[in-house]
């Protein structure tokens, strides 16, 4: 069943958007992350143009992430507090994300520039996950004790002033990490159209140290507040949302998130870090190979020439 | 562009062409997969001499930005990006034979029949303009190297089924009366488009007809584009609302089985 879609201006395979939107959003509910990062260039392979794509995902993501968000703060596993300081620096992050992804556009820079967040933010965070899960889970088989946790966290989380506490995490930091790193990731996920799950995940782990079993709601939960804005201003500014395309998406995707938030209960953590660590090692090995190989065509059409 | 094109035809003759479009309005709706134009018409001549027929249906021109692949560093970047302006966002010419054998180079080219012949941008000196708040974007010519470029603004529209031609696409279905039948993709622009069909006979033209075509957005699809563009906050909000209550009806469902 083939559908046009008013914005895109393209016509699509409807239940293939929709199983696209499940299959994503159970990798979304399960790992606790947007999804975004694998959705976004898979739409962009299906004739999407580009803008429309960003945009409307991050419909899509805000939409499966409240599924999943909803089945994690049942297990009392959201740090909602923090996840509103982190918030708050990703809202400002979007708006510039927003803007310079505008800039971009205009130089006709923008491919490149994506390209290359994919290529290095997917390709270093998958490596270093991927070789930290796979330590653990081969001294697990060996039967060796774990690495001992370095419980010191960083000095400098307690010498920043502003300090709260978060009684969920178990934390009394200052809140100038959460903002700055919240800050990061709403600009990346404006020019990526990615919910940036999968930055904020391992840096809640190794950077803010907080308990794992609360880091997933809560990166899912600020996702949230950051997409729906970066839906709202891409409509108002770009009118590059395409409600028709996001509606399919997330049809399939907050079913798929609800079934993948409860079958991550079955996998030990290490596990379930060590098969994200591929996928997203993979799609950034997969975007990046476009600056390497020669191109079937030596010329491109841009997009935004109006 | 369409200002600069036909000046009126010599009548030299009683010759006459008449044509019309099997449909003028395309209405773009939720199951838009494209649309097949029809495209028919009669010659009058009462010495009746060999005929021939081209048709052209020519989309709305729209601008076309394309940047060339360049390596540097072993990387595969963009250079900066050039924009065409006179391209048709759809563009399709058929006729009886070939185009050379039809009509002669000089004719062609005035008509603007064929691909080759359509006057996508080619101003004779180099223009460095600010554009869209950008300083020094090359608007046009581009020396030695824009054969390259304007082919390749063809070749990318060719490929997404924009540009075509067909040798073959008209037919005589009976002395006189002849037909072409075009198919418009379902990512053809909407917007206003011409048909012009022009009668050669001895390498020249003599008789042409020109139709208008509109292509539209209709029910659903042109409320959404209407509200995405003249409400683009509310509409915006809408959205996020859609997905929010689309998340949480999910989590309450699920809940209950």
């Amino acid at each position: 069943m083939d559908l046009y879609l008013p914005i895109a201006e393209v016509s699509v395979n409807a239940p293939l958007l929709v199983a696209l939107g499940a299959v994503v959003g159970f990798i979304s509910g399960m790992f606790g992350i947007g999804g975004g990062f694998l959705m976004t260039p898979v739409l962009v392979f299906l004739g999407i143009p580009p803008a429309v794509a960003v945009a409307s995902e991050a419909n899509h993501v805000a939409a499966s992430s409240v599924s999943s968000v909803i089945a994690y703060s049942r297990r009392r596993a959201v740090d909602f507090r923090m996840g509103a300081i982190l918030a708050s620096g990703g809202v400002f992050g979007a708006i510039i994300g927003v803007e310079i992804f505008r800039y971009l556009l205009l130089l006709g820079q923008a491919d490149l520039v994506v390209s290359v967040s994919y290529l290095v933010f997917l390709g270093v965070i998958g490596s270093l996950m991927l070789w930290e899960s796979l330590d653990t889970i081969l001294r697990r088989r060996r039967g060796d004790p774990p690495k001992p946790r370095r419980d010191r966290r960083p000095v400098w989380l307690y010498a920043l002033p502003f300090k709260m506490r978060f009684p969920r995490s178990r934390l009394y930091i200052s809140i100038i990490p959460p903002i700055v790193l919240g800050l990061f990731v709403g600009i990346l996920s404006a020019i990526m159209g990615v919910g940036g799950g999968f930055i904020l995940v391992p840096a809640m782990v190794y950077i803010l140290r907080m308990p794992a079993g609360v880091v997933v709601g809560t990166s899912l939960f600020q996702i949230i507040i950051t997409t729906s804005l970066t839906s709202v201003l891409q409509a108002g500014r770009n009118q590059t949302v395409d409600i028709v395309l996001a509606t399919l998406l997330l049809i399939g995707g907050v079913l798929g998130a609800q079934l993948g938030a409860r079958v991550s209960g079955r996998f030990r953590a290490e596990e379930l870090r060590a098969i994200l660590a591929l996928i997203v090692l993979l799609v950034g090995l997969r975007m990046g190979l476009g600056l390497f190989i020669n191109p079937d065509d030596p010329f491109i059409v841009l997009s935004g020439a109006g | 562009m369409m200002a600069d094109l036909p000046p009126p035809v010599p009548q030299i003759s009683d010759t006459q062409v008449s044509a019309a479009l099997t449909q003028t309005e395309v209405k773009v709706t939720s199951g838009f997969r494209g649309a097949k134009i029809s495209i028919y018409g009669a010659v009058f001549d009462p010495e009746g001499r060999p005929s021939d027929i081209v048709v052209t249906l020519r989309g709305p021109d729209e601008p076309v930005r394309i940047a060339r692949k360049v390596r540097i560093a072993g990387l595969w970047l963009n250079s900066r990006p050039v924009v065409f302006q006179g391209a048709p966002g759809f563009y399709h010419v058929a006729s009886t034979r070939t185009l050379n054998e039809v009509g002669r180079f000089a004719a062609l080219r005035e008509y603007g029949l064929g691909i080759d012949h359509l006057a996508i941008a080619a101003p004779a000196e180099r223009r460095v303009e600010t554009l869209y708040g950008i300083r020094d974007m090359v608007v046009s010519s581009l020396g030695a190297d824009y054969y390259e470029w304007r082919s390749a603004v063809v070749r990318l529209k060719a490929n997404g089924g924009l540009y075509s031609s067909d040798d073959s696409g008209v037919k005589f279905v009976d002395p006189g009366l002849f037909r072409a039948d075009i198919s418009l993709p379902a990512s053809a622009p909407t917007g206003k488009y011409q048909a012009q069909i022009v009668l050669f006979q001895d390498g020249r033209p003599v008789a042409i007809r020109e139709r208008a075509l509109t292509v539209e957005k209709a029910g659903a699809e042109r409320a959404l584009y209407l509200f995405a563009h003249r409400r683009p906050w509310m509409y915006g909000i809408a959205s996020v609302i859609i997905a929010l209550g689309a998340g949480w009806l999910a989590s309450r469902l699920f809940r209950r089985t």
